[in-house]
Parts: structure tokens; sequence; C-alpha cells
């Protein structure tokens, strides 16, 4: 199991901190080469993983990213979609201006819709691969106080990961999403201050509103994002071979649905 | 027992898209009922229709704005807000065949239009406390077709998580927003739809149409609906009687969603 993806090449965007950094550690450690983008070289590098700077909200960046990675490394057979989020500010509907729901739906769905294009060819033409897009629980249990453009994002996000996968699987390609809930990394902790910072309530306080915003935690903690790892690591190996067209939410629990 | 026919009477309705299909029969159920209904489209309906009329092109901001100036200078801020307006020109297909243009012309009328016009008149309805949205979606929100109209599908999964957190957000105002999913419906823009659509797989029209219902899993009422029976539902979650009814998502799809 250790080195199940000995001869992979993996691509994880947004891979420098957080999740990404998780996954792409996941990914190594299970034998993939593994190249990891962001905007800027991260200070304390991971050494073992390969990064390329790129832009992916920028159309062009996604061809000129395959392109250098194909050229220096060979053709893709992982893509973790990790890269996500946003910069909208809370305080519900009335508050998001229309460059709110654009950047969400640029950051969340568009960047990812733009790699899958360019990487697909040569996943096709190999009849083989495997695409992961990173979600997130609210997609499928909107909050809307903060986050509520993100939410929706996430949701368009969903919809086409699944379409993909219908699309792709006939052709040997493996598409799911993986749906976190709150995840404990240096991103999570800049937007509860954030949310204090608004807000004017400590921490601890905003924490405990988007927690039960969510409808709770049975668990009653955010993840680590190696658990996260664990699961995206999983899922891109052949061990989860059957597997196509999901979309797993990982969250202690959070969604109270069926 | 008195059962009242006209139990939108004395409501204001605004209907988006309104001067044809599912709009139209939208618009007219909502009259049936009572209510003083205001229709918008980018131009003016062929034949003469009994509703107001007030042209908008809700992918402009501008004319937005004035619309919703203009409404509220003459008929009052509306109790009924009826998102319909929607569609995609986007090719068939497949993923590979869309580019970042079909994508942005898709989440400017499935999504962006019925966020800019909510955020406009929703605040009114706040102000008095009470009032009706509903947005239009499509079972393509919840059972995607990549072959056919990949990126509708997908901003439709959007507008459904933007209706459900307008909900959870304006239910404290008495505002109730509510999503209707129609399944295939019989009108010109389905017509016109499975026209591109059998042209663009080589096949007839009647065959494309097997097709997409085949790929839905098949529909067990095996035909289209009606825009009327589409309509119906969206008066009926307009009305009083869906009084505790808010953040759903209905479908009206002749049994095609296969799942509990």
């Amino acid at each position: 199991m250790e080195r199940e993806l000995s001869g992979k090449l993996a691509l994880v965007t947004g891979g420098t901190k957080g999740i990404g950094k998780s996954i792409a550690d996941r990914l190594l450690e299970a034998g993939a080469t593994v190249i990891v983008t962001a905007r800027s070289r991260p200070t304390d590098e991971n050494l073992k993983c390969h990064f390329i700077a790129a832009d992916l909200t920028v159309a062009s960046e996604a061809n000129k990213l395959v392109s250098e990675i194909n050229a220096r490394y060979g053709t893709i057979d992982i893509l973790v979609n990790n890269m996500g989020g946003s910069s909208s500010p809370s305080g519900g509907f009335g508050a998001l201006a229309d460059e709110h729901w654009e950047n969400d739906l640029q950051l969340n769905l568009q960047s990812a819709v733009r790699l899958d294009r360019a990487i697909l060819p040569q996943m096709v033409e190999r009849k083989s691969g495997v695409i992961i897009h990173i979600s997130s629980v609210t997609g499928a249990v909107p909050v809307y106080e903060s986050l509520g453009a993100y939410a929706v994002a996430k949701a368009a996000l969903n919809n086409y990961s699944k379409s993909l996968s219908k699309e792709f699987s006939p052709k040997g390609i493996r598409v799911a999403t993986v749906s976190p809930g709150m995840v404990k990394t240096d991103t999570m902790e800049g937007y509860l201050q954030s949310l204090s910072d608004a807000s004017g309530l400590s921490v601890e306080e905003v924490t405990t509103n988007l927690m039960n915003s969510l409808g709770g935690i049975p668990m009653g903690r955010m993840a680590l994002p190696a658990e996260i790892a664990e699961l995206v690591g999983f899922l891109v190996s052949p061990r989860a071979s059957y597997i196509t067209g999901v979309n797993y939410i990982i969250d202690g629990g959070t969604n109270p649905s069926l | 027992m008195e059962i009242s026919t006209k139990g939108l009477s004395g409501k204001i309705a605004l209907v988006t898209g309104g001067t044809k299909g599912i709009g139209k029969a939208i618009a007219d159920k909502l009259a049936s009922k009572g209510a003083t209904v205001v229709v918008t489209a980018r131009k003016p309906a062929e034949e003469n229709i009994e509703h107001h009329f007030i042209m908008a092109d809700l992918t402009n901001s501008g004319d937005i704005a004035e619309l919703s100036k203009k409404l509220i200078e003459k008929y009052g801020t509306p109790d009924i807000l009826i998102n319909n307006v929607g569609g995609t020109s986007s090719p068939a297909g497949g993923f590979q065949m869309l580019s970042d243009e079909d994508w942005s012309r898709d989440i400017e009328l499935n999504l962006l239009a019925s966020i800019r016009l909510d955020k406009v008149i929703v605040p009114r309805m706040i102000e008095k406390n009470s009032g009706a949205v509903i947005h239009i979606s499509s079972l393509n929100g919840k059972i995607p077709l990549y072959q056919s109209n990949f990126s509708y599908g997908v901003m439709k999964s959007a507008l459904n998580a933007y209706s459900k957190t307008l909900a959870n957000e304006v239910a404290k105002h008495g505002i109730r927003v509510n999503t209707v999913s129609p399944g295939m419906v019989r009108t010109t823009a389905m017509e016109t739809f499975l026209q591109s659509y059998a042209q663009s797989i080589g096949k007839t029209v009647t065959e494309a149409s097997q097709e997409i219902m085949a790929s839905l899993g098949g529909v067990p009422m095996n035909r289209l609906a009606e825009p009327e029976e589409i309509a119906n539902m969206v008066a009926f979650l307009v009305s009083d009687d869906a009084g505790y009814i808010t953040g759903t998502n209905i479908l009206v799809d002749g049994g095609t969603f296969p799942a509990l």
C-alpha cells in the first residue's frame, strides 16, 4: 500500500499550504511524483514536491501550466483541484456585490473548469486518470451569514464534477468530489480572525457561531488537514477503482441529512 | 365552506421572462388567481398580452435598476417575485465544447440575473415584512446532462444553493423563498433546444427528445410537462396555502428523479 502511486504524476493546486500541502505530502508518501502550484513560492518549501508558480484565476495560466508540466515531467495521472476559497465579506446577502459573486465563481469553479479542460485530453488519450475536486460541506448545506457566495460556487462545482464524471468515466477517468467541513488551517484561522474583526466578537464566538450555522459538529472539533488528505489519498489510489461521480462529505458528522 | 378562487387578490406579482413559455403560463395563472401581474422580457410579446409589461434585459444591471424603479413607482413593492428567466445557448456535445464565454453567459442568465433582481426587490419586501420569491430552476440542477446542456445544469445547482441560502436568511423577515425544478416542458424554447440538440447529434427531434428522456433515467409519465402544470405549482407556492413552505426545491418532473 505504501508505494501504490509509484510511477504516477500528480498535480495539486494550492498545494503549498493547508489542505493542499497535506494532500501533496500524502501522495508523496504513496510514491507519486508531486507537482504543486500556488501564486507564489512558499517560504518553507517541501523540497520533495516540485513547485510551479501559477495564478489559475487568469484564463491563460491553465494551459501554460499544463504545457510546462508535460515538457518537464510528463503526462499527468492525478489532478487534485484543491485551490479555492473566498474573500467575500460577511453580513449576508446584502453585503455581496457583483464582484464577490464573480470572484468566488472564478476561484472555486472556473479555475477548476479551465484546468480540467487543459488536462483531460492527455488523460483521455491514455484512457486513464483521476480528477478530484475539493469542495465544501457548505455546497450541500449552504450558510448565508458569511460564505454565501462561496457555498453557491461550491454547489456549482459539485454539479460540474458530477457531470464531468458521467462524461469521462466511460473513457477510463474517475472524477470525484471531496467536501470537507471546517478544517484547522492557517487560512481558516485567518478567516475566523476576519469574522471576529468584522463583528467585534471573539474568535471563539465566531467559531462557535459558524459551527452552529452548520448545525453543529458532532465530533466537536475541526478536521486536521491530514484527515482530509487521507481520504483524497485513498480516492486517487487503485483501491478506489470503482468509485466515480461521488461527493464524499468529510465533516465530523455535520451534514444532518441522509 | 366558501373556497375563494381569488387567493392572490390585491397582490402585485413580477414575472421575469413572462411573455412566453413557462413565464407566460405563470403570469396567466397568477392573474387568474386575482394578482396584478407585471411581466418583463427583453422585448414585448408578439401577441397582445393582458399583463402589464416593462421591458428589461436582466443581464444588464442598469436595466434592473430601471425596472425596479418603474415597477415600484407604478405599482408598489411586489408581493410576489418569480425569477423565471433562464436558459442556455451553449453548444451541446460535452464539456470540451464549452468556451469561457459560454460559461459566462450561463452564469449570467441562470444565476446572476436572479441575484441582481432579488438584491433590489427583496430589501423592499423586508421593509414590508412579507413576500414570496420563486426561483425557476431545472431538474438538471439535480440530474445534470453533460451531453446536451453541461454548463446550464451546473448553474442551476448554483441557483438552488443560492435560493436556499436566501430563504434561510430572510425567513425571519416574513419572506418565503422556494425553487421549482421542472423536468422537460413543452414550450417553443424547448422545441428550439431540441432542434439544436438533434442537429448536433444528427438525429430527429423525436429521437433527440427520447434520448434526453432516457439519459434522465426515463420519465414515468412518458411525456413533457405543459407550462400550466409548472404554473400550478408556482401559484400554490406563492399563496398563503403554502405558508409554512420555504427553502425547498420542488420537482415537477413526471416522476423522473429516481432517488429518495
